[in-house]
C-alpha cells in the first residue's frame, strides 16, 4: 500500500527537513548514522559502503557508470536521497564538474563500525540487582496490551477501560485527521480506516511522527527526540537499563512511551529501570519495510453472519465498522453483516480497493466476503438493483463508485476465491440502471 | 494467497555464507601470489566485510565456513547469539572476532590431525565441495524453517588449485545450488584462476572475480560482493572474459578437452570403456569397425 509507505518513510523525511547544522551533531551519536544507513535504499547502502574508506571525492560521471542503463532511475533516487539527507556532500570544482564525497563524521563513525562490530549504547543492569525481570512473552504481551488499549481510547474513548497518561490535548493531536466530528459523535475517516489497517509497526510511527512535530510546542527538541528514538532501537529487548543513565528529557520522553507499549518500566529497592519491548527493536526494522503481519481467523458465511475468533477490544471495535457484532464470548465475536451496518460503513466512505490491496489476511478475506456479501444483498432481485442504487443516492456515494467498486470485487471474488456457487442472477457484468 | 506470504521480507534481506579457504599450503608463503596477503590481513579484511553485511540491515545472516584440507565445519554463523554483545571497555576484541578466531584455531588444529603421512606435491587442493555442500545443507533448513527467511547466497574465498577429484561432486552442489536458485559468488585469491569456480558463477548466477591488487581486498568485496541480490539487476558488476568449460574424466579424474561421454547418463571418459561405471549401460561394439572415427576422435590426455 503506497499511502502506508509514505507514511513510515515520512520519519526520515522528518530527519532530512532538519536545518544542517542540526543535521550534522545528529551524526556524532552513531547510532544515528547506523540507522540512517539502514533506512536508506539498496543501491544508496551500496554506495555510502563503497565510499567509505575513499578519501578523495569521486565524479559524479564515475558513480554513473556503474549502474546498467534500466537501472538509472533506481540511481537517481539513491543519490537523491543521500543528499538530502547530508550523508554525501555534492561540491563543485572551478572545471564546473560536480563530485561526491561522504559526510565525514559519518564517514568515521561507520569506519569504527566496522572495526568493532556492533555495540550497545549503554550496559543492562545486573541481574542481581533486577529482580522479577519479566520473560520475553510476558512482555510482548504487556506491549500489546498497553497498544491496543491506547489505540482504543485514540478511536473511541467512551469504550477504553483504562485510560493513559496522555492529556487530552495530546490525544486531540494523535486524533487529528484520523477522526471527524460529526453530530453523532466523532466518526472514524477514511485515512482513520487505513491507519487501523496498517500493521502496528507502521501505526506506531505515525504516532510517533505526529508527538515529534508537536514537541516543539512543549519545549522538547526534536533533534534530541529523535536521538534517542534511534538509540532506543538498539537495545537488546528484555534486558533491563538504569533509568539513572537517562537524561532529564529523556526521562520524560520514557513515561509516554511507557503508555505505549514500548518500554516497561519497573520499581526495584533503590534503582529503577526500564525494559525494551519488541516495539521499542523494531523500530529501526521498520524504518524500510513492514514486514510483520498480523494472524488471525475470520469466517463469513453465505447467510452473513460472521465469527472472528479474537479476544482483542480492537478487534471488535474494527467489526463494529461494519458489522453488527451480536456476541463476544471470550475468545470469539459472533456478529452478522446487515444492511444497516453496511449503510454506515459506506458513509464513513470506506470503498474496496482501499481494503483489498496489501492487508492483514484475517481482514482481507473478511472484507472480501464482506463485499461479495454487499453484492448479494443488493442484486438477488431487480427490485433490490433499484433499492440498492437509490440508497446509494441518499447515502451519498456515487452510483459510480459503488457500481465500479462492486464489479472490481465481483472479479477478485470470483477469481480470487474460485467459487462456483454464486447465484444466478447477478453473475455477468453488473450494469446501471437508467 | 501466494501473492501475500511469498515477499514477507523486504527485498534486500540476505543470507551471506562464507566459504573461507584455510589451506595451510596456500598460506604458508610458498605462493608468491599470497605473499603479499598474510593470513591475518586477510582475516581483518573478512571481518571488516562481514560486519559490513550486517551493518546493512538488522536481519541480515552471516555464516562462516571453513574449507580446509581434509576436512570443513561451521566456523561461525550470526543469528546464534542475537542479542548478547560484548562491549569494548577493556579493550576486548569484539564478539564476532573472539569467537571466529576461536573456532578457527580449533578447526585449524583437528584438521591437521587429521593429515595423511603422504604429502601430495605442489600446493594440495583444499575440500572445496564439501564446505559447498555444508553450505547449501545450511540453506535448505533456512529454507524450511518458515515463510519468512531472507535470501541466501554463497561466497567462496578460494585460492588453492581445483582438485579435478572433486569434479563431480563440485558439479553436482552447482546444480542443486542452480535449482534452489543460490547463487554462487567467486572471490579467488591465489594465483591461478579456477576453473570450478568460473562455471559455478557462469551457472548460477553470480560474479566472478580475480582482484589485481590484493591488498585493497576490503574495498573489491564491499563493492562488488556486498550488494543484495535484487540490486544487482541494475548493476554493472565484473564479468569473467571467458569461462573456462573443461571437465574431468571420471575414471582418472584428469582434465580434458575431449572424450567418451555415456548417452545414458553423460559421464565422461577419456579412454574407451566396455561399461558406463556410474549407470551399467553397455556401450556397443560399434567400436571396433569405427576404429578410423575413433582414431581421429581420440586425443591425448593432458597430464
Amino acid at each position: 500500500m503506497p499511502q502506508v509507505k509514505i507514511i513510515a518513510k515520512n520519519f526520515m523525511d522528518m530527519v532530512a527537513a532538519l536545518p544542517a547544522m542540526k543535521l550534522d551533531k545528529l551524526y556524532d551519536n552513531t547510532f544515528i548514522c547506523e540507522a540512517v544507513l539502514r533506512s536508506l535504499p539498496p543501491l544508496a547502502k551500496k554506495y555510502a559502503l563503497q565510499m567509505l574508506y575513499i578519501d578523495v571525492p569521486v565524479p559524479v560521471k564515475s558513480m554513473e557508470e556503474w549502474v546498467l542503463p534500466d537501472g538509472f532511475s533506481k540511481h537517481r533516487v539513491a543519490i537523491d536521497r543521500l543528499i538530502q539527507l547530508r550523508v554525501f556532500i555534492e561540491n563543485t570544482d572551478r572545471k564546473r564538474e560536480t563530485s561526491y564525497l561522504l559526510h565525514p563524521k559519518f564517514k568515521s563513525n561507520l569506519q569504527k563500525y566496522l572495526v568493532y562490530g556492533g555495540v550497545l549504547p549503554r550496559e543492562p543492569m545486573p541481574s542481581n540487582i533486577t529482580v522479577r525481570l519479566p520473560t520475553l512473552e510476558e512482555l510482548d504481551a504487556y506491549a500489546l496490551e498497553q497498544w491496543e488499549c491506547f489505540l482504543l481510547q485514540l478511536i473511541s474513548s467512551s469504550h477504553a477501560e483504562r485510560l493513559t497518561n496522555f492529556s487530552p490535548s495530546m490525544m486531540k493531536v494523535f486524533q487529528r485527521g484520523l477522526l471527524s466530528q460529526r453530530e453523532k459523535g466523532p466518526r472514524l475517516t477514511e485515512s482513520g480506516f487505513q491507519f487501523l489497517l496498517m500493521d502496528t509497526n507502521a501505526q506506531l510511527w505515525y504516532i510517533i511522527r505526529e508527538y515529534i512535530s508537536n514537541s516543539e510546542d512543549r519545549g522538547l527538541d526534536p533533534a534530541d527526540l529523535i536521538s534517542f528514538l534511534l538509540e532506543l532501537s538498539f537495545h537488546a529487548t528484555g534486558e533491563a537499563y538504569n533509568i539513572n543513565t537517562l537524561t532529564e528529557i529523556q526521562r520524560s520522553i520514557i513515561k509516554d512511551l511507557a503508555d505505549l507499549g514500548v518500554v516497561k518500566l519497573q520499581q526495584g529497592r533503590k534503582e529503577s529501570w526500564f525494559i525494551p519491548t519488541k516495539l521499542a527493536t523494531n523500530l529501526s526494522v521498520s524504518l524500510s519495510d513492514s514486514s510483520s503481519r498480523k494472524q488471525g481467523l475470520v469466517v463469513v458465511e453465505t447467510n452473513f453472519r460472521m465469527y472472528a475468533y479474537s479476544s482483542s477490544k480492537l478487534h471488535c471495535e474494527i467489526l463494529r465498522l461494519f458489522s453488527r457484532v451480536e456476541y463476544q464470548l471470550p475468545n470469539l465475536i459472533v456478529g452478522a453483516i446487515t444492511k444497516e451496518s453496511l449503510y454506515n460503513a459506506f458513509e464513513n466512505g470506506i470503498t474496496a480497493e482501499q481494503a483489498s490491496i496489501n492487508m492483514p489476511l484475517a481482514l482481507e478475506s473478511l472484507l472480501l466476503f464482506f463485499f461479495q456479501s454487499c453484492r448479494n444483498i443488493f442484486f438477488t432481485s431487480r427490485s433490490n438493483i433499484l433499492i440498492g442504487l437509490k440508497s446509494s443516492l441518499v447515502v451519498g456515494v456515487p452510483r459510480f463508485w459503488m457500481v465500479w467498486c462492486l464489479n472490481f470485487l465481483y472479479f477478485l471474488v470470483y477469481g480470487f476465491m474460485g467459487f462456483t456457487h454464486l447465484p444466478q442472477e447477478g453473475i455477468g457484468m453488473i450494469a446501471p440502471v437508467n | 494467497m501466494a501473492s501475500i506470504t511469498s515477499k514477507l521480507y523486504s527485498d534486500d534481506v540476505s543470507l551471506l555464507v562464507v566459504l573461507l579457504d584455510t589451506n595451510p599450503f596456500l598460506w604458508s608463503g610458498e605462493n608468491t601470489t599470497t605473499n603479499s596477503l598474510s593470513f591475518p590481513k586477510f582475516l581483518t579484511h573478512v571481518f571488516s566485510f562481514l560486519n559490513s553485511i550486517l551493518l546493512l540491515n538488522q536481519l541480515n545472516q552471516v555464516v562462516v565456513i571453513a574449507t580446509g584440507l581434509n576436512s570443513c565445519d561451521y566456523i561461525y554463523d550470526s543469528s546464534s547469539s542475537p542479542t548478547t554483545v560484548e562491549s569494548l571497555e577493556n579493550g576486548r576484541m569484539p564478539a564476532l572476532c573472539s569467537k571466529l578466531l576461536q573456532n578457527l584455531e580449533e578447526f585449524l588444529a583437528r584438521d591437521q590431525e587429521l593429515n595423511k603421512d603422504e604429502s601430495p606435491p605442489g600446493i594440495a587442493s583444499s575440500l572445496l565441495s564439501g564446505s559447498l555442500s555444508l553450505a547449501l545443507c545450511y540453506i535448505q533448513k533456512v529454507f524450511r524453517s518458515g515463510p519468512l527467511h531472507p535470501q541466501p547466497r554463497i561466497l567462496c574465498l578460494q585460492g588453492s588449485s581445483d582438485g579435478p577429484e572433486q569434479y563431480v561432486a563440485i558439479m553436482n552442489a552447482i546444480f542443486s545450488a542452480q535449482r534452489s536458485m543460490v547463487p554462487i559468488d567467486a572471490c579467488v585469491i591465489g594465483a591461478q584462476h579456477s576453473a570450478f569456480l568460473q562455471q559455478a558463477s557462469y551457472i548460477t548466477g553470480g560474479v566472478y572475480l580475480k582482484p589485481p591488487q590484493l591488498d585493497g581486498l576490503f574495498q573489491y568485496l564491499s563493492t562488488v560482493f556486498s550488494t543484495d541480490l535484487q540490486s544487482r539487476s541494475f548493476l554493472q558488476l565484473p564479468k569473467p572474459v571467458g569461462v573456462d568449460f573443461r571437465a574431468s574424466c571420471f575414471c582418472h579424474k584428469k582434465t580434458i578437452d575431449m572424450g567418451y561421454i555415456c548417452s545414458v547418463c553423460l559421464s565422461i571418459f577419456c579412454k574407451h570403456h566396455k561399461k558406463c561405471s556410474t549407470c551399467g549401460s553397455v556401450f556397443g561394439q560399434a567400436h571396433s569397425s569405427a576404429t578410423t572415427t575413433s582414431d581421429r576422435k581420440r586425443k591425448t590426455t593432458e597430464s
